[in-house]
């Protein structure tokens, strides 16, 4: 690529990336107040209204990343995404951009999620929230007991144990809130790993610092462990919690190593594709 | 189970034993002057699970207000002794 091309995909880019943040903040508005309450009116079972609406989000968050994609902001993989639909797990996940949600709930059409608790007092999204099926970030024990709930009741439960987005060049760190509520649910364990090359859109990363070249996020969804395999004997649940975030700490670095050549085989396979004006 | 503590010393000790159990702790890392959630990597649920235990080995009923304050082990102790010195009820 030129140096002038590669100047104008980087505006391009910059533009794309601010439009795409406003489609998502107007858009994320606009929906909560048409279509969810209309498929909230759609039926009188509040179960069939939430798993309606959640394969709502999966198909506008799908619609999302494609735009995203045809934009040429970014591209992105999936290996392993029908272990996804398979449902009454907990799923968890590396977070090391802002899209990770978007990617995620894309490929699922029915997950629960955790939001922010300050919804719930907004006059508008509390409704759409609780209609979602999706759960508050309360404190402690009462996140964990709501939590456990959800998948005992089969449903699938998307968490990021780090609790907030990776800060890169540090070493990761996880909260023990994922593995208590699996514990809890005596339920199984879905390990997702994310990778975004070249990073982007990280914590502190303002979204107008669009990276060097556009990118690519790869997602491997891993083998499902069950929370049970770690508790030995008659143990107090704080050291199984324990011995489970460790074993998600190891699978997430190990994922996270591997990605530097993982990435740079992907980024060699779609470095050649359509980039929007470069021509 | 109920036991008379008294001495900050001898309830150390206890905490020493009840924390490296619970949370696979060295007892060397339990000092008065260690943060439980900073130096002894607790949370918010071990907490929790702290207060239920103590409240078992003190056999006294503990408002959880006064567990709200604690950020160290010395809180733990102050704590504890607070709560031993008063009749039981």
């Amino acid at each position: 690529m030129s140096g002038t091309g590669r100047k104008l995909n980087h505006v391009w880019r910059i533009f794309a990336t601010g439009f795409v943040f406003v489609l998502f903040g107007v858009g994320a508005l606009f929906i909560s107040l048409t279509m969810f309450p209309l498929l909230r009116l759609s039926t009188w079972k509040a179960d069939t209204a939430r798993r309606r609406i959640q394969r709502a989000m999966q198909l506008t968050f799908r619609a999302y990343m494609e735009t995203m994609r045809v934009l040429g902001i970014l591209t992105y993989h999936v290996e392993g995404a029908e272990r996804l639909r398979e449902p009454g797990r907990l799923i968890v996940a590396n977070h090391p951009t802002l899209l990770d949600v978007v990617l995620l709930v894309s490929q699922m059409p029915e997950v629960d999620c955790i939001v922010k608790r300050g919804l719930w007092r907004n006059p508008f999204l509390r409704w759409p929230v609780s209609w979602a099926g999706y759960l508050p970030n309360s404190e402690g024990e009462a996140l964990i007991e709501e939590c456990s709930a959800t998948l005992r009741r089969g449903h699938s439960l998307l968490v990021f144990p780090e609790g907030t987005r990776t800060v890169p060049g540090r070493p990761l760190r996880m909260q023990r809130g994922a593995a208590h509520i699996a514990l809890a649910a005596d339920s199984e364990i879905l390990p997702v790993t994310i990778a975004c090359d070249p990073p982007t859109l990280f914590k502190g990363n303002p979204w107008y610092r669009v990276p060097a070249r556009r990118f690519h996020l790869n997602v491997v969804v891993g083998t499902p462990v069950a929370a049970r395999d770690f508790v030995r004997g008659n143990e107090v649940p704080a050291r199984a919690a324990r011995r489970l975030t460790q074993w998600m700490l190891a699978h997430f670095d190990a994922g996270r190593t591997l990605r530097s050549d993982l990435g740079e085989a992907s980024a060699a396979a779609w470095l050649p594709g359509v980039q929007p004006f470069t021509r | 189970m109920s036991v008379t503590i008294k001495s900050r010393e001898e309830i150390l000790e206890h905490l020493r034993v009840v924390l490296s159990d619970l949370y696979e702790l060295k007892p060397e890392q339990i000092v008065p002057e260690a943060n439980l959630y900073a130096d002894l990597d607790l949370d918010s649920i071990d907490a929790v699970d702290l207060f239920l235990t103590l409240k078992e080995i003190t056999g006294r009923k503990i408002q959880p207000q006064t567990f709200k304050d604690v950020r160290t082990v010395s809180d733990v102790i102050d704590a504890i002794q607070a709560l031993t010195s008063k009749p039981a009820g």
